[in-house]
């Protein structure tokens, strides 16, 4: 998939200009995080429920090298192939090389942000396999060649003509229609074909267990299902971080990963899937294999910061919180993972050197870190990118910060640390500020402000300050 | 008498200092001696918010210089007191001698309504007005401090004051420091949202506890629909003892 991050900035612009972006932001973040909200409360302790998430992924990733280890043993007990990925390339290449070894001419595929991470779908394609997405909504967006717009639904912001429209150029539908249940059912037909004589079916996958060996994916759709069942050969990819320790913290995560992105107190499929299947069993694929993605997550865990990123469980409630993704949607974050999900991901995994505006593209409202099932504290985890982009970071390749911005805040702590240069500098300040004034506004200031007054005023500064005012008074109580 | 320490925000020292002389007032009327160290200049939140940390800690060292001394300090300002309460000690992860200063000082600080209804456990405060009120939960306050029942208790014990609902009351406004600056037009769709929900309302007033928030909020209703107010609960209180608060008519 093609990286934007670095056009934060003008997709933002374009999505705001979206009449079609506007519309869906309006309704749907905001119907999301109701949901969930309604959805917690049907746990007999929701803050409770909430905080248990927290401790069992903290567990987990602190845990992760062991738990691995764990599950790689129990999942080769269980007669399932395991690969160790240390980069896109590397999965991309195992996948496709068993792919061609197999024989098979196109795959099927579950929604999954980490194939999306991989370009797994482009590598295929390069090989002259084909994959279909088998997602509804990520079925959308393969044939308009469009990244997902939001996690859990990809195609939440394509209005329905548009679908209507692709659908007969693929020929999905023989003639047009726009009622949603006869696009589904479409939909549903088209892929069955792509079901019934499947080689090789790919999925992400959501939890996975180390005391089993097990996978497990949520779905409301039953194509993951079908993805893993139905195939002689089954491929799920996951990011190292997906796993936890026991059978009971998985049930867990399920309870509040269903809760958490759909307002469901569970989804529609849940399946668990322990190796292939058995010489007593009638059923399943002959061969599974699971790669494990590293992709920059073992430089991630080494640094206790950003490991605590490595928490997400990929629900979505960050994006349904967030103001400034209830502006933009997720096209502008330019990678698998949008929102503030994305601002804490993107930048470790990718380096700050495209990701400076993804880190500051957030007013620290605390919303995201209030509501994540995983307890990441993003704020926190932005302030530390921001840190380190300032500061040059080699690791992250941090950018050094503007020299112009730097002056001015160290500048600024100088003045602040001696409250005579304070009142120097706060008399300049004044000034400078003033200098624009008309009556008691200020409407612009030629330099540095443009964005600020783009949209707003700022009230003239007054003669004195409080510190001013204060000792004033001070001084008259004396006399 | 007990005395209070004021850590008036540097924003509200240059351009509300209104705000700060009503926060004395608001805690003479409670029978408190407000105290302020002249001394006082920026607790860093900008250059923390900036990623400038060296320049943060040199100004929360001076910070913690200035108010280490004090029994209870009072601010105005969410986001200010979120900085000193909670983000000191990261910011001096590296250095046990400051962290612990800035450990120490942490429990002392409180905002402004936080410190009146949760510490003097106060919740009327007299005075009157003729106006609906809308309450802005300025995401510092709410989220990171966890206020929200305080300013909204004391709204409300204002008598003739009628606290009406505001969709979308815990989204952000949009000011978030130099984000405000740094995207315009993700911020003005931000502070435009919050200006709509206010206007439907029906509210005379919105009132809010940080003065970031106030900055940017007034500053567009100033410019867009300049016969709407946005006011901070020390001046809204503080207006309401003296009888001076009035519907926009």
């Amino acid at each position: 998939m093609k990286i934007t991050t670095e056009r934060f900035k003008q997709t933002s612009l374009e999505e705001l200009d979206n009449i079609h972006t506007q519309k869906f932001l309006q309704i749907l973040p905001l119907r999301l995080s109701a949901r969930r909200n309604e959805a917690y409360e049907s746990f007999p302790d929701p803050v409770a429920a909430h905080d248990y998430g927290h401790s069992i992924r903290d567990e987990a990733i602190q845990r992760l090298p062991e738990l691995l280890e764990t599950f790689e043993a129990n999942a080769v007990a269980n007669g399932a192939q395991v690969f160790w990925a240390e980069d896109s390339q590397a999965a991309n290449d195992y996948i496709v090389q068993l792919a061609r070894q197999k024989g098979v001419d196109y795959v099927t595929k579950g929604k999954s942000m980490v194939t999306e991470e991989l370009g797994l779908n482009e590598a295929l394609a390069r090989a002259g396999i084909d994959a279909w997405e088998t997602d509804l909504g990520e079925f959308i967006t393969q044939l308009l060649h469009r990244p997902p717009f939001h996690i859990v639904g990809p195609a939440l912001n394509i209005p329905v003509q548009q679908i209507c429209d692709i659908f007969i150029e693929k020929g999905v539908i023989d003639s047009p229609t726009v009622d949603p249940v006869a696009l589904g059912m479409a939909a549903r037909q088209f892929l069955r074909d792509r079901f019934r004589d499947l080689q090789m079916g790919i999925t992400g996958v959501n939890l996975a267990v180390a005391e089993t060996g097990t996978v497990i994916n949520v779905e409301n759709e039953g194509n993951i299902r079908l993805n893993k069942s139905s195939p002689r050969i089954l491929v799920c990819v996951m990011s190292l971080e997906k796993v936890v320790p026991t059978l009971k913290d998985a049930m867990h995560m399920l309870r509040v990963l269903c809760r958490s992105a759909t307002g469901q107190s569970a989804s529609a499929y849940m399946s668990l899937d322990s190796g292939p299947k058995r010489p007593d069993e009638i059923d399943g694929p002959e061969e599974m294999h699971i790669v494990i993605l590293d992709n920059g997550r073992s430089a991630m865990y080494q640094d206790p910061q950003t490991r605590e990123a490595l928490r997400c469980i990929r629900c979505g409630a960050c994006l349904n919180s967030c103001p400034v993704y209830g502006k933009v949607g997720g096209y502008p974050y330019g990678w698998a993972y949008s929102g503030p999900m994305g601002q804490v991901l993107t930048p470790a995994l990718q380096g700050l050197r495209d990701t400076g505006d993804l880190i500051r593209a957030c007013t620290l409202c605390h919303r995201c870190k209030n509501i994540c099932p995983a307890g990441i504290d993003h704020p926190s985890l932005l302030l530390y990118y921001r840190a380190k982009d300032v500061a040059g970071d080699k690791t992250l390749g941090g950018s050094g910060g503007r020299w112009g911005e730097r002056l001015v805040h160290t500048l600024f702590s100088i003045a602040g640390s001696d409250h005579r240069l304070w009142r120097i500098f706060s008399s300049i300040a004044r000034l400078a500020a003033n200098h624009q004034r008309e009556g008691d506004r200020i409407r612009s200031i030629p330099i540095g402000a443009r964005g600020w007054f783009s949209s707003r005023n700022l009230p003239a500064l007054p003669h004195k300050r409080f510190r001013d005012r204060w000792m004033d008074l001070e001084k008259s109580k004396r006399k | 008498m007990k005395k209070i320490s004021m850590f008036i925000p540097c924003l509200v020292d240059l351009v509300l200092p209104h705000i700060g002389e009503n926060t004395a007032t608001l805690l003479r009327h409670l029978d408190c001696e407000p105290i302020y160290h002249p001394e006082q200049t920026c607790c860093g939140l900008m250059s923390f918010n900036s990623g400038y940390r060296d320049e943060a800690r040199r100004l929360a060292r001076h910070f913690i210089r200035v108010f280490e001394n004090d029994d209870l300090i009072v601010s105005p300002s969410g986001s200010c007191v979120n900085m000193v309460k909670n983000r000191y000690t990261d910011l001096f992860d590296d250095d046990p001698e400051w962290r612990k200063r800035a450990g120490d000082l942490a429990p002392r600080v409180f905002e402004l309504s936080q410190f009146i209804v949760d510490h003097l456990g106060i919740e009327q405060l007299g005075g009157s007005c003729r106006a609906k009120v809308a309450y802005h939960e300025s995401c510092s306050t709410l989220n990171a401090l966890g206020v929200s029942a305080q300013p909204k208790a004391l709204i409300r014990s204002v008598q003739g004051a009628e606290l009406v609902e505001l969709t979308g009351a815990d989204i952000c406004c949009g000011f978030g420091g130099t984000f405000a600056n740094s995207f315009p037009e993700i911020s003005t769709a931000l502070v435009r949202q919050k200006a709509d929900y206010f206007l439907d309302s029906g509210a005379d007033l919105l009132v809010m506890c940080d003065p970031g928030c106030l900055l940017n909020i007034r500053g567009y209703l100033d410019r867009h629909h300049p016969d709407k107010k946005a006011v901070h609960i020390a001046d809204f209180l503080a207006d309401s003892l003296r009888g001076e608060v009035r519907a926009a008519s």
